[in-house]
């Protein structure tokens, strides 16, 4: 009975949910993305058996998908500690109603296990398993396998509840994954036999499943104890407070006027959930000239070099700089009513992100290792980003108009506002800029050429700042009272 | 007595039809104003035109002798506060006000010499307490919004709803600072209330608002309180 109405009030909550009141064109892109996702896992889940057996014919491809799995849990813990929302329904109001705390509790834990990330594992170790027995596996044993994964996947479901976002416990993750991986690469270690023997005795050994089955159902209990414990106005429905910190800023001072907002946005992104994500999120994109510049394809295709260097260095300032203004959307009409210059507003963001920029290009260094071309490459990536992805970003920035909850971590997959065909389109000259800037003098003259001219756009940006910053601040101006109701419509 | 805020053909309009129509309506400088008028009435759009977050279907509002849509000029000598969406969750009320001092070119030590002035008001719980405005009660982060507005000597002072959610005592003290800033400092304050004995002990003047349009225009005397209860119990 219970059960029955809080189903029915979760789908109210989603039935009415802002998602359902987006354009027709949006809903379909949405749902397209959706089912590549999905459609991405179904093929890898049948995919991956065969690519074992093709490129490692001497041993059974299924031992060795086993061996990889523990990269899976890692990562596993890893992406849902920064994506996954903690189980969250208004339990508030449910306290003084008559229902028992326990259904209101078993309900919430259960929900969680419709989590995008419990769905996914499924979709991809279904079609694997079933390729599994199709290939002459003992089904019963496949079976049992499948069941042990699937345990596994839920106690990690139920795992990052009870870390509850533990930071140290994060961090150890990644240190371990970033270790292992580290390890196999350069030949020194390998773990994955030895995690392999674990996973493999599932579908050897078979009785072996009884452990990941004990252990999701402790997970559980544990979870729905301490929820029982904190089940209290002041324990696990209150937010948690979080803890003062102060920084000495006064170095910031020197950048005169702008120290205002420079200081204001440095607590911002150190005292908010939101925007310390985005950081984390920034700083990944570092990495992403690791899966571009040690592909041999691409040596020969010099134009997706120039966008890899872009991106290395650019994570801060687009993810950061695309949602400027909406990281103030919460006091903006006390910014609108105070005495704010737009000019000096924008130019201290504007300072900011290429701060990050620069921080980026510092962190880059290693990429070294893979030849002066290729740093020389970031740098002219990062003059570019500096001196014109920085303005595109934030004009694209003016046109989001998404209010922002600071201190809310973004669900996974569910920030539909900000993807919009504005947002496409203003995406368009960032990626295809410096491909086309690097490419032209590439094909008319060298390789080097193509560096120069990358590098010279960005100055070339900066000798036209305050003709670029004017134009943003128009727009600004423009689209004031509109920015204002969307930033104060609630969510 | 030379006029600060004039209102001219006031009108606002959504879909659903005018929720703000005001001919005329002239608020000398120095002058308490008091706002009143049940849920709907149009106060808060009213604020809202005059601080330019929304734009008037028709006609203008003059802040000084500045049109409030077409220029920024009235922004120095003017300031508010609306709702909680005036505050910065994530600053401690020390780090708010020397924000809002740095906007309004207010140095450090001016602001705190007009902080010491409300330590009464204040009672111990906002200063010094190593805690976010997020994480203030309802009342506390109401007084931060209230004294924020005082730095930097505006002429012009908007508070929407100021005694809602204030204890007893705070109350008491919030009339006095209003009553003393439009006698001695001839500062203009502008307050909406839904509680007739505040305006009325508070305001010179008090203006009642039905669905957008201005319904009663007194000047306050004893038989002011009287008057605006029989018009309310309707």
């Amino acid at each position: 009975m219970t059960t029955k109405r809080f189903l029915s009030l979760e789908w109210k909550q989603f039935r009415r949910s802002s998602f359902f009141e987006k354009g027709l064109a949006i809903k379909i892109l949405m749902l397209l993305g959706a089912l590549y996702f999905a459609s991405i896992a179904v093929l890898a889940g049948i995919g991956v058996f065969f690519i074992f057996k093709t490129s490692v014919p001497d041993q059974d491809p299924f031992a060795l998908i086993n061996n990889y799995l523990i990269y899976w849990v890692l990562g596993d813990l890893a992406l849902r500690y920064f994506m996954q929302q903690l189980p969250v329904m208004n339990i508030k109001p449910m306290l003084l109603l008559p229902i028992k705390r326990q259904s209101v509790i078993q309900f919430l834990l259960l929900k969680t296990s419709f989590s995008f990330f419990n769905i996914l594992p499924l979709l991809f170790f279904i079609p694997l398993a079933v390729v599994l027995m199709v290939q002459g596996y003992h089904p019963v044993m496949v079976l049992l396998w499948f069941i042990s994964i699937l345990s596994i996947s839920f106690s990690i479901n139920f795992l990052n509840f009870i870390l509850n976002k533990n930071k140290t416990v994060f961090f150890v993750v990644i240190a371990l994954l970033a270790a292992f991986v580290g390890l196999q690469y350069f030949n020194v270690f390998d773990i994955t036999p030895y995690t392999g023997v674990f996973f493999n005795s599932f579908y050897k050994v078979g009785y072996t499943v009884v452990l990941p089955l004990a252990l999701v159902i402790f997970l559980f209990k544990m979870n729905y104890r301490l929820l029982r414990a904190n089940f209290y106005v002041d324990g696990a429905v209150q937010a948690k407070k979080e803890k003062f910190k102060n920084y000495n800023l006064e170095f910031l001072n020197r950048f005169g006027t702008l120290a205002t907002f420079l200081k204001n946005d440095v607590k911002m992104i150190t005292r908010n959930a939101r925007p310390k994500q985005v950081l984390i999120m920034s700083f990944l994109f570092l990495f992403y000239g690791l899966l571009i510049f040690t592909q041999d394809i691409y040596k020969d295709m010099p134009v997706f070099l120039a966008f890899a260097a872009m991106f290395v260095t650019g994570g801060f300032l687009m993810t950061f700089g695309q949602l400027v203004p909406s990281w103030d959307s919460e006091y903006y009409k006390l910014m609108m009513s105070q005495n704010v210059s737009y000019k000096q507003y924008l130019e201290s963001k504007w300072l900011l992100m290429a701060i990050g920029c620069a921080v980026s290009f510092i962190l880059s260094t290693p990429y070294i290792y893979f030849g002066w071309d290729i740093f020389a490459m970031i740098a002219a990536g990062a003059s570019f980003n500096i001196g014109l992805n920085s303005f595109i970003t934030l004009y694209g920035g003016a046109l989001n108009r998404v209010p922002i909850e600071l201190n809310q971590k973004a669900k996974a997959f569910s920030n539909t506002q900000g993807f919009n065909p504005t947002q496409l389109l203003i995406a368009l000259p960032k990626i295809l800029g410096p491909m086309l800037i690097f490419y032209v003098p590439y094909k008319l003259i060298n390789f080097n050429a193509g560096i120069i001219v990358l590098a010279l756009s960005g100055v070339l940006g900066l000798i036209f700042k305050s003709y670029f910053l004017k134009l943003i601040e128009n727009l600004y101006q423009k689209t004031k009272y509109k920015t204002i109701s969307a930033f104060s419509e609630k969510k | 007595m030379e006029t600060i805020i004039q209102v001219q053909n006031l009108s606002k309009s959504y879909n659903a039809g005018k929720v703000l129509d005001i001919e005329a309506l002239d608020i000398p400088k120095g002058q308490s104003f008091g706002l009143v008028g049940n849920n709907g009435a149009g106060k808060t759009t009213f604020f809202s035109l005059l601080l330019d977050l929304i734009l008037p279907t028709t006609g203008q509002i003059e802040n000084k002798g500045i049109v409030v849509s077409q220029s920024e000029e009235w922004k120095p000598f003017t300031s508010s506060f609306i709702d909680e969406s005036f505050l910065i969750g994530y600053l401690t009320a020390e780090e708010y006000f020397y924000f809002i001092g740095d906007l309004r070119n207010t140095s450090k030590a001016e602001v705190d010499e007009l902080l010491a002035e409300f330590e009464d008001f204040f009672h111990g719980e906002i200063l010094n307490q190593k805690k976010y405005l997020r994480d203030l009660s309802k009342g506390n982060q109401k007084k931060v919004g209230i004294v924020a507005t005082l730095i930097g000597n505006p002429e012009v002072v908007i508070l929407d709803e100021p005694f809602a959610n204030l204890d007893p005592t705070t109350q008491i003290r919030l009339k006095k600072i209003i009553k003393e800033l439009s006698s001695q400092k001839h500062v203009t304050v502008l307050v909406s209330s839904h509680d007739l004995m505040h305006v009325t002990e508070v305001c010179e003047r008090i203006v009642v608002l039905d669905k957008g349009e201005v319904v009663k225009d007194i000047y306050t005397s004893e038989a002011t309180l009287k008057e605006l209860e029989l018009y309310f119990e309707r």
